[in-house]
């Protein structure tokens, strides 16, 4: 028995630093490859870049540790950004446009961990569902057409620097910390660790779990709504297609910082790093002019690696 | 114990008249869809709409079909419209090259094979689930067929090639005598052959099949790459409809496929649905949509209603299920 | 409290341990009776916990004890029966309430959430609120996970996460997540069954520790050693009664034995013991399976009945598991009628071995499906050598089966989970008929299934024997094995212990062979 105690964290350090080492690689590979990549500029324009990209893989990692997936995400967000354009267009007040994406997601998540925790429909299919209608009401609302005419304040979001720094990493770094204190040092964190690894300590601990699901996929609406805001100042208009897509980004991201499907084994570190990784490869691969396409491809082939690293190792184990 | 079995039982046969009973239901549905549009448009009932429903009824019924053995099975194939995608423009390319348009249709259903393939030996051999597995294999495809295609179009077929998607045989059109006849293969297959049996049984119950000896594993395999089979005809039908291949072609055929087999009654869980049904389900969601174009409701809001039309249907699922 | 006082039950009839001199007891159980859909799992059980004491309860599998546990923690809610705390009657419906009164249960199967660390799963559900509204007191959890460590002796850092730690470990942390609750009142299931003989001491220490605090401690063993060293007074249960009281200084071993076994089993015909078994069906030599047996070696003649008893965890059901080849087998050969076998359960199935599994519900049946599909199923290359199915062929040797086997049902199209527990148990057998196995693997095959059915079922059992086919049979209930074996292998801790000839079945030496003696 004890020399299981002992295997057990030696089967997960190849883990631990096997997303580091994907970025280190990366990193390496298009530094030697393109003279640009490893400039200050383009490394602080990949920082700004994955932004958007972390706001969303933050809360599917708390989602995905609670064995659930959201695969509306990215048109939630899609949603949320036209709803937004909208608003502040019509406005001019970003503080409305914000409460409105807001709105969007929470909306939203509030159906999705209804559907799931409420209704106990698996999560792929429930999100799958509100994917279609969220994609479906961003076509209606926006008339497949863009909604442009952002105003400059809403794109200094993106833009504009803050205490010298890029206001898009000042956001990730707050958010990334928040979600830290929240994973790490709340109640809250605790039991969503406890819903994805054992459901029935939380029942015998007295925990109302159901409320909690919910909570978890609410948050990760409004996450959506936030990284809206970015979306939208961005590209500079709402597009009725902006986001489409962006989940498997953040499920990548996810999935290769070594958080499981499984039992509430979750890495926050780990899905930043995949972040990370994911938008060096992007970047480094756009630096090399290969097209958005084989970027989905390389990501898809990274993340069918690590669910095989995942799956051998939970076989082993 | 014999009285009250007998007494809960008193119609004899239950079970089959329960699904005979849910068949009728749906039939009852097309009916009324056809009637309340004949009613609500001047154009539904001529036999160029009727015909149109049934063509496009048959692309969905073709992807659906595959996806239902999965969903047999407790699975689920998110890949399925990827693969429409990378089979179709593989298929466009062969022709294009060889002239052949069986070898190209070959070449279609080779390549939507063995992406089925490729799945089932996730779910099966490595043990991911289903519906990550296919996930991942939808992205890995969208970037094949997007780099191989780098934004081009592929197009102008042989007639003869086209004569799949767009001929007419007696003046019904030639995809609707394909969709017959995987109908009854379809069905022969799932209700008349050992195999069909099994896949029903281990989607009943995964664990008590493997411990009845049904080789679960095989049997997975089978249905994924018969899946993927299927996502290869409808890329070729597709293909000599449209007379064109493009990277996005087949890419909002999913989430469709999906509500055709669940509208139909096959159930995520596992074990119940058939492909007579699924037949029926694609008919449903081809008459919705169809009946929205006639009374010119807005196109954007089709993804809408098929993804209400899939959480509708899942709840329903889970409600029968409950209540028995 | 002082108008119940006066009702002293006078069917308790032992009375305080001699180092209290309380009147009251601790927490009493008045006539609690819990019933399950056929089996009456707690029938009018009273009993009363007095602080300080050290309470054994003894039973063979499946006599109550787990249910007197689960109903105690208010994880079952009990038919009938009144709780009595400290003299005042009160309610136990949710896990919540009995952890108001102070009732801690430590389960066998395990409470903890495998990605968090130890503090956090002792504290689960009652993190210490830091001074910063909303966050958690880390420090202090900490501190206090240490403090509980280090009153149960465990020498690990309560950072590490509960998946990295050995079974043993992780016992130990239940243990200290329930004393932590600070209870009164603490269940203990086998406690030591994962321990070493270090941990276990010191749980003794521990225990100690408590009974000197007040602390009433209700521990389940089956190690009489521990039931002599630890207990102050002994209760046994068997069918869910309570059939004898007795305090360790007043009675032995033996007397315990018997007052567990001596169930009475209905049969309603006699066996006729086959005096010369046919050819080897099964022999199987130094088979070890991932799933933790080791070297176990057994046969099984056509026309006999091999009995495998043993504990529950005691490694039965992995053995047919791993003969039928559910299991990964690590070492050892297996050999089917004298061929070996290879492969999975679909090559088991070819060679003839049929499993009735334990849980007939989740692994026999398909309960979605009608009785034909299921007695179909495993004989569908056999019956259907074309592959091509045929509903009224299915439906024939359905109605062929149901009249053989005299399953109650109105009809072959009927969904299998409208059947009582006997006839589906019938169908599972059924299966394998259609199937033509030869040698059978029966685990629990009563279990769940009443009286007149069981008289059944193993007139079924018998008949299969007649034919020539060799069954292998795990059961609990010693007196099943005693009255329809033909030998039986006792297992103890994944190992076979012992062969009991026809002569030397009893149940006395079934329970001797496998209880443990340390």
């Amino acid at each position: 028995m004890t020399d299981q105690a002992v295997s057990s964290p030696l089967l997960r350090l190849p883990a631990v630093p096997g997303v580091a080492v994907a970025l280190a690689g990366l990193s390496l590979l298009f530094a030697l490859a393109s003279p640009g990549f490893l400039t200050a500029g383009n490394l602080s324009n990949v920082l700004v870049q994955s932004v958007i990209l972390l706001l969303l893989a933050l809360p599917m990692t708390l989602i995905i540790m609670t064995e659930g997936l959201d695969l509306s995400m990215g048109a939630v967000l899609t949603l949320a950004s036209l709803v937004l354009a909208l608003i502040v267009v019509a406005t001019q007040s970003l503080a409305l446009g914000l409460i409105g994406a807001l709105a969007v997601g929470l909306a939203f998540g509030l159906v999705n961990g209804w559907l799931i925790a409420g209704l106990s429909i698996p999560p792929f299919v429930a999100t799958l569902g509100t994917l279609g209608a969220a994609q479906g009401l961003a076509l209606v609302v926006s008339d497949g057409q863009s909604v442009v005419g952002i105003p400059r304040f809403v794109r200094l979001v993106y833009s504009g620097e803050t205490f010298g720094i890029p206001t898009p990493i000042l956001i990730g770094a707050g958010f990334y910390a928040l979600f830290h204190v929240l994973l790490y040092h709340t109640r809250f964190g605790t039991y969503v660790c406890a819903l994805g690894g054992n459901r029935d300590a939380l029942t015998l601990a007295g925990v109302a779990w159901k409320r909690l699901l919910v909570a978890v996929y609410m948050l990760g609406g409004a996450m959506a709504g936030v990284a809206a805001l970015l979306m939208t100042a961005r590209i500079n208009a709402g597009h009725p297609t902006a986001a489409i897509g962006l989940e498997f980004d953040a499920i990548a991201a996810v999935a290769l910082g070594g958080t499981s499907f499984d039992k509430g084994n979750g890495w926050l570190f780990g899905t930043l790093l995949g972040v990370l990784t994911v938008g060096v490869l992007r970047n480094g691969l756009n630096l090399m002019a290969v097209p958005s396409s084989v970027q989905v491809a390389c990501i898809g082939a990274l993340v069918i690696a690590a669910l095989l690293v995942d799956s051998l190792r939970s076989t082993r184990s | 114990m014999s009285i009250a079995s007998d007494a809960a039982t008193r119609p004899i046969g239950l079970h089959l008249s329960r699904e005979t009973q849910q068949l009728a239901y749906r039939l009852l549905a097309v009916a009324l869809l056809c009637l309340a549009l004949s009613i609500a448009t001047e154009a539904f009932f001529t036999a160029n709409n009727i015909l149109n429903v049934l063509r496009q009824a048959s692309l969905l019924f073709f992807l659906a079909s595959g996806l239902t053995l999965v969903i047999l099975t407790g699975g689920l194939d998110l890949s399925v419209g990827a693969n429409i995608g990378l089979s179709a423009c593989f298929a466009a390319t062969v022709i294009k090259a060889t002239g052949s348009p069986a070898l190209g249709t070959l070449t279609g259903l080779a390549t939507g094979l063995a992406i089925g393939i490729c799945n089932g030996l996730m779910v099966a051999k490595l043990r991911i689930p289903s519906f990550i597995a296919t996930y991942g294999m939808l992205w890995v495809l969208h970037g094949i067929t997007y780099y191989y295609m780098a934004g081009e179009t592929i197009h102008g077929f042989p007639p003869g090639f086209r004569q799949i998607g767009s001929g007419y045989f007696l003046g019904v059109p030639i995809p609707v005598y394909l969709m017959l006849a995987f109908l009854l293969a379809g069905t022969i297959f799932a209700q008349r052959t050992i195999w069909g049996q099994q896949i029903y049984a281990i989607g009943a119950n995964p664990v008590a099949a493997r411990l009845t000896g049904i080789p679960v594993d095989r049997r997975l395999i089978l249905v994924y790459a018969f899946s993927g089979a299927m996502a290869g005809v409808a890329s070729i039908v597709f293909l000599a409809r449209l007379n064109s291949a493009e990277g996005d072609i087949g890419e909002a055929m999913t989430l469709p496929a999906i509500a055709a087999a669940l509208i139909g009654g096959a159930s995520l869980f596992g074990g119940v649905g058939s492909v007579f049904g699924t037949f029926i389900g694609a008919l449903i969601l081809t008459l919705v949509l169809n009946g929205m174009n006639l009374l010119a409701v807005n196109a954007n809001w089709q993804p809408l209603v098929t993804g209400l039309i899939v959480i509708l249907a899942v709840w329903f699922d889970m409600v029968g299920r409950r209540r028995t | 409290m002082s108008a119940l006082m006066a009702i002293k039950p006078d069917f308790d009839t032992t009375s305080p341990p001699p180092a209290t001199a309380e009147a009251t007891p601790l927490f009493e159980l008045r006539g609690i009776s819990k019933t399950f859909p056929g089996v009456k799992a707690l029938d009018d059980v009273s009993f009363a916990l007095w602080p300080g004491e050290v309470h054994m309860l003894l039973g063979e599998n499946g006599a109550g004890k787990s249910s007197l546990m689960k109903v105690l923690c208010g994880a079952y809610q009990a038919d009938a029966g009144e709780y009595f705390h400290e003299g005042e009657k009160v309610e136990i419906r949710t896990p919540a309430d009995a952890r108001k009164l102070g009732i801690a249960v430590i389960f066998q199967e395990f409470s903890l959430v495998p990605y968090l660390d130890v503090a956090q799963n002792i504290f689960l559900g009652r993190e210490f609120p830091s001074r910063i509204p909303g966050l958690v007191d880390r420090k202090r959890l900490y501190r206090e996970a240490q403090a509980v460590l280090d009153l149960i002796g465990l020498d690990i850092d309560p950072r590490t996460k509960v998946h990295a730690l050995g079974v043993a470990q992780q016992q130990m942390v239940e243990i200290g997540k329930a004393l932590s609750q600070n209870a009164r009142i603490l269940v203990m299931d086998e406690p030591t069954a994962a321990l070493s003989d270090r941990e276990t001491e010191r749980l003794f220490e521990v225990m100690r520790q408590l009974q000197a605090k007040g602390v009433a401690i209700v521990y389940i063993s089956h190690r009489m050693a521990e039931v002599f060293a630890l207990g102050d007074r002994i209760t046994v249960l068997r069918d869910g009664k309570l059939v004898g009281r007795a305090r360790p200084g007043q009675t032995t071993p033996d007397e315990l034995v018997r007052m567990m076994v001596g169930r009475t089993v209905d049969m309603s015909y006699p066996r006729n013991f086959a005096e010369t078994p046919g050819e080897i069906a099964l022999e199987v030599r130094g088979l070890s399976s991932k799933n933790g047996i080791r070297d176990i070696d057994l046969t099984v003649r056509a026309g006999e009945i091999v009995g495998l008893c043993g504990l529950v965890g005691s490694g039965r059901s992995e053995v047919a598991r791993a003969i039928f080849g559910a299991d990964e087998v690590t070492a050892g050969e297996i050999s089917i009628f004298g061929k070996p076998r290879r492969g999975g359960p679909d090559a088991a199935t070819m060679a003839g071995v049929g499993l009735i599994p334990e849980s007939r519900k989740t692994e026999g049946l398909a309960l979605i499906r009608t009785v034909a599909d299921n007695l179909a199923v495993a004989g569908l290359p056999k019956l259907f050598p074309n592959k091509l199915f045929s509903p009224t062929q299915a439906r024939r040797s359905a109605e062929e089966l149901i009249k053989r086997l005299r399953i109650a049902t109105p009809s072959p199209n009927q969904s299998v989970a409208l059947l009582s527990g006997g006839n589906q148990q019938k169908v599972v057998i059924g299966k394998w008929l259609a199937a033509g196995t030869r040698l059978f693997i029966f685990d629990e095959p009563t279990r769940g299934i009443d009286v007149g059915a069981k008289a059944e079922i193993f007139a079924l059992i018998d008949q299969l024997v007649a034919d020539g086919a060799a069954v292998l049979m795990i059961s609990s209930e010693q007196a099943e094995i005693v009255h329809v074996c033909d030998r039986a292998y006792v297992m103890r801790g994944k190992r076979i212990v012992g062969e009991l000839s026809r002569s030397e079945l009893s149940e006395e030496n079934i329970v001797r062979m496998g209880m443990h003696h340390d």
